[in-house]
């Protein structure tokens, strides 16, 4: 490198000797005359005014790489890496040590949120999960009490009795029957059939929970159909037994049966629900 | 003046674009630019000495550079990187100091 820069006389003088030897020659030997030191008055000469020579051009390129890369390396240093990267060990083990001491409370933080967020979302679900319940079991014992109307599949029988001669026992046999198959909402005419239902002979026809009700007896019951038809028309069953009577019967299986009629709901004035 | 004009420009166009260095460059773009001024420094001194080839500035420039960056990834290889590149730095540190030493002399006559 020391040969390099030209600020050695003997080694500038040589190579200047061969090929430009003109006007450094010429200063060289202007120069014994003038003092030795060239003062403020050469660097002014030299930097104004500007000319336009081949050495000033390539002066011109070879700064402008080295401000180019002044500037690239002054911004990178005054980065946040590079503080890093010139800290001593002592002091990235610090900062190390506090990065895993915050990652642990924050570890610890985001664990006892995300159970938060769980416990929420279950305990959500759960008291959905039971209202869903509720709703489900209120229209089911709805359905059994009588207190909505329901529909779906199921019979209907139709009890023409033109000479009156059914009586109650016989409309709570088929009842009965229906039950045991598997119905699960029944009525006879307009009267919803529950679990308390009376059934009372009258001169002529029947009440049921002291309504007249008169021929033609038309009972639906919601059920499984396959279940339902079989269980009223087995030997000695219901039907044959009011077919003895003289009675007509039609079963018939549309594609749904609706249960309409309604009954109020009763609260009982004893009992109470015990959980 | 014009190459005055030139660092002044380079300073310039480096902030205004912020150019990538590539990684492999990085480590040695500080030693460069040091070796980069001292170099500069013995050409401003060599002018006032009423010497100053372009030639010779070229050519010791581009000679600086490369061997600091050389020197740099001889030490990076050796596993002395960082105590090598201090050396260079110390080294370009005291030449640096000596020529604006000889400038100061030729400026203030003093």
């Amino acid at each position: 490198m020391t040969d390099g820069t030209p600020h050695r006389p003997a080694g500038a003088h040589a190579r200047h000797g061969g090929p430009a030897p003109h006007d450094t020659h010429e200063r060289a030997e202007t120069e014994p005359a003038v003092p030795e030191p060239a003062g403020p008055r050469a660097l002014l000469d030299a930097l104004w005014p500007p000319r336009v020579t081949r050495s000033q051009l390539l002066a011109a390129a070879l700064l402008f790489a080295l401000g180019l890369g002044l500037a690239i390396q002054v911004r990178a240093a005054s980065s946040e890496e590079t503080a890093l990267r010139n800290a001593r060990p002592e002091d990235l083990v610090r900062i190390l040590s506090d990065l895993d001491d915050r990652t642990a409370r924050l570890e610890d933080e985001r664990a006892r949120l995300e159970e938060q967020r769980t416990d929420l979302e279950t305990s959500s679900d759960q008291a959905e999960e039971a209202r869903r319940q509720t709703r489900e079991r209120e229209s089911q014992l709805g359905v059994l009490a009588g207190t909505v109307a329901a529909e779906g599949p199921g019979i209907t029988l139709r009890i023409g009795d033109p000479r009156g001669a059914v009586e109650a026992d016989m409309l709570l046999d088929a009842v009965q029957e229906l039950r045991a198959a598997g119905a699960e909402a029944i009525q006879i005419n307009d009267v919803r059939i529950v679990a308390d239902t009376s059934f009372v002979d009258e001169n002529g026809g029947v009440r049921i929970d002291g309504q007249p009700v008169g021929a033609p007896y038309l009972v639906s019951a919601i059920g499984r159909p396959q279940d339902l038809e079989p269980a009223l028309n087995i030997p000695g069953g219901v039907v044959q037994s009011l077919e003895n009577e003289g009675v007509g019967v039609i079963v018939d299986r549309p594609e749904t049966v609706l249960v309409g009629a309604l009954r109020s709901a009763e609260q009982p004035d004893y009992a109470q629900s015990s959980p | 003046m014009i190459a005055v004009l030139g660092l002044v420009l380079g300073v310039v166009a480096g902030i205004l674009t912020r150019p990538v260095v590539p990684t492999g460059v990085e480590p040695y773009l500080p030693i460069a630019v040091v070796a980069a001024l001292d170099a500069v420094f013995g050409g401003v001194r060599a002018m006032l000495d009423g010497m100053f080839d372009d030639k010779v500035f070229v050519v010791s420039f581009l000679s600086n550079v490369t061997v600091a960056a050389l020197i740099v990834f001889l030490g990076d290889k050796l596993g002395v990187g960082a105590q090598l590149s201090t050396g260079v730095v110390v080294v370009l540190g005291i030449r640096i100091f000596s020529n604006t030493a000889a400038i100061r002399r030729h400026v203030f006559r003093a």
